[in-house]
């Protein structure tokens, strides 16, 4: 009776401790820049799902490519259909793991995160750095990096060759919160 | 010589006023487009998490009126999110308003009952629609 007694007693501890460790945003923030003196391409995309899980320092990212807002309708019409093919590849993920994050703090510090990006159907491992910070409720992650298009196997035709540039700036923003229900 | 020139001249001119036409194409206005598919938020939410392929080629790039009851209401600035109640405990179907709605969407309520119109954009942990407007509400 006492070992049932304590068993309880640990499965109600970890079940309240995992809940404390899971922060999660539906409605992050990330764009991307491609400059070239001809024009500046820029487009946002306001609901992006991240979640880092606390315990492990482990973060996972998944981006709808269709919500990526731009300007001009014909550059978001082009992207969708001839350089991503969103149709085909509709998602871009991000799974990884934040480097020492146990260093995180209430005030902002700079971690690495190192992982997989999967765009256009083609991975790639990198390394991110992002500026964080940690309370009870919030871990909020800021930062920016390039990714080549060729990595991606994203094509650009020869016309627009000038237009696009092969090094694309990529900014987020991620407001995670503690996960409940 | 002279008639030939002047028509390859008239020609380069419409050329360059489709081109830039089309440059410059804008985006598409929901509030104008015609409904393309009809359903409640809890079917929209239990096609993508039955099968997401199918669902996305059916539903993706679509104007689709969404039927559900608001669980929360969310502000950023001035764009507001709609949560959609589902039968799913986890997912539901998320709209994001364009700014245009923004006076009118601060007036909606947890628990009542509203149809929005907007793109489908996919499906992560629930169902993404994006530029809605509101087309009813009681």
């Amino acid at each position: 009776m006492k070992i049932l007694y304590a068993f309880f007693v640990c499965l109600f501890l970890v079940s309240f401790t995992n809940a404390q460790e899971r922060f999660l945003t539906k409605k992050g923030m990330i764009s991307f820049f491609s400059e070239t003196p001809i024009e500046n391409i820029e487009a946002q995309n306001n609901q992006v799902l991240s979640i880092v899980d606390a315990s492990s320092g482990k973060m996972a990212i998944a981006i709808l490519m269709k919500s990526f807002m731009f300007k001009k309708a014909l550059m978001q019409e082009h992207f969708n259909e001839n350089y991503v093919e969103s149709d085909k590849y509709p998602k871009a993920t991000f799974k990884g793991d934040i480097i020492d994050f146990d260093n995180i703090t209430t005030s902002e510090i700079t971690l690495a995160i190192k992982g997989n990006l999967t765009i256009h159907g083609k991975t790639k491992e990198i390394t991110i750095e992002a500026v964080t910070k940690k309370t009870d409720e919030v871990i909020e992650m800021t930062g920016n990096f390039f990714i080549n298009l060729s990595d991606f196997d994203v094509k650009i035709p020869s016309v627009v060759k000038n237009n696009i540039s092969e090094k694309i700036k990529v900014s987020f923003r991620l407001y995670h919160k503690t996960y409940k229900k | 010589m002279k008639k030939i020139s002047i028509y390859i001249l008239i020609i380069g001119l419409i050329g360059v006023f489709i081109g830039y036409k089309m440059y410059n194409k804008p985006h598409i206005n929901v509030a104008e487009k015609p409904v393309d598919i009809a359903l409640t938020a809890s079917i929209l939410l239990a096609d993508f998490s039955s099968n997401e392929t199918s669902a996305n080629t059916k539903y993706l790039d679509k104007i689709i009126a969404v039927k559900g009851m608001v669980t929360t209401v969310e502000f950023d600035g001035e764009k507001t999110a709609i949560s959609l109640q589902t039968k799913d405990d986890f997912g539901s179907v998320v709209c994001y308003l364009t700014k245009e709605e923004f006076k009118k969407s601060t007036e909606i309520k947890e628990g009542q009952e509203v149809v929005l119109k907007g793109i489908c954009t996919g499906f992560l942990m629930d169902v993404i629609l994006v530029k809605c407007i509101i087309m009813n509400s009681k």
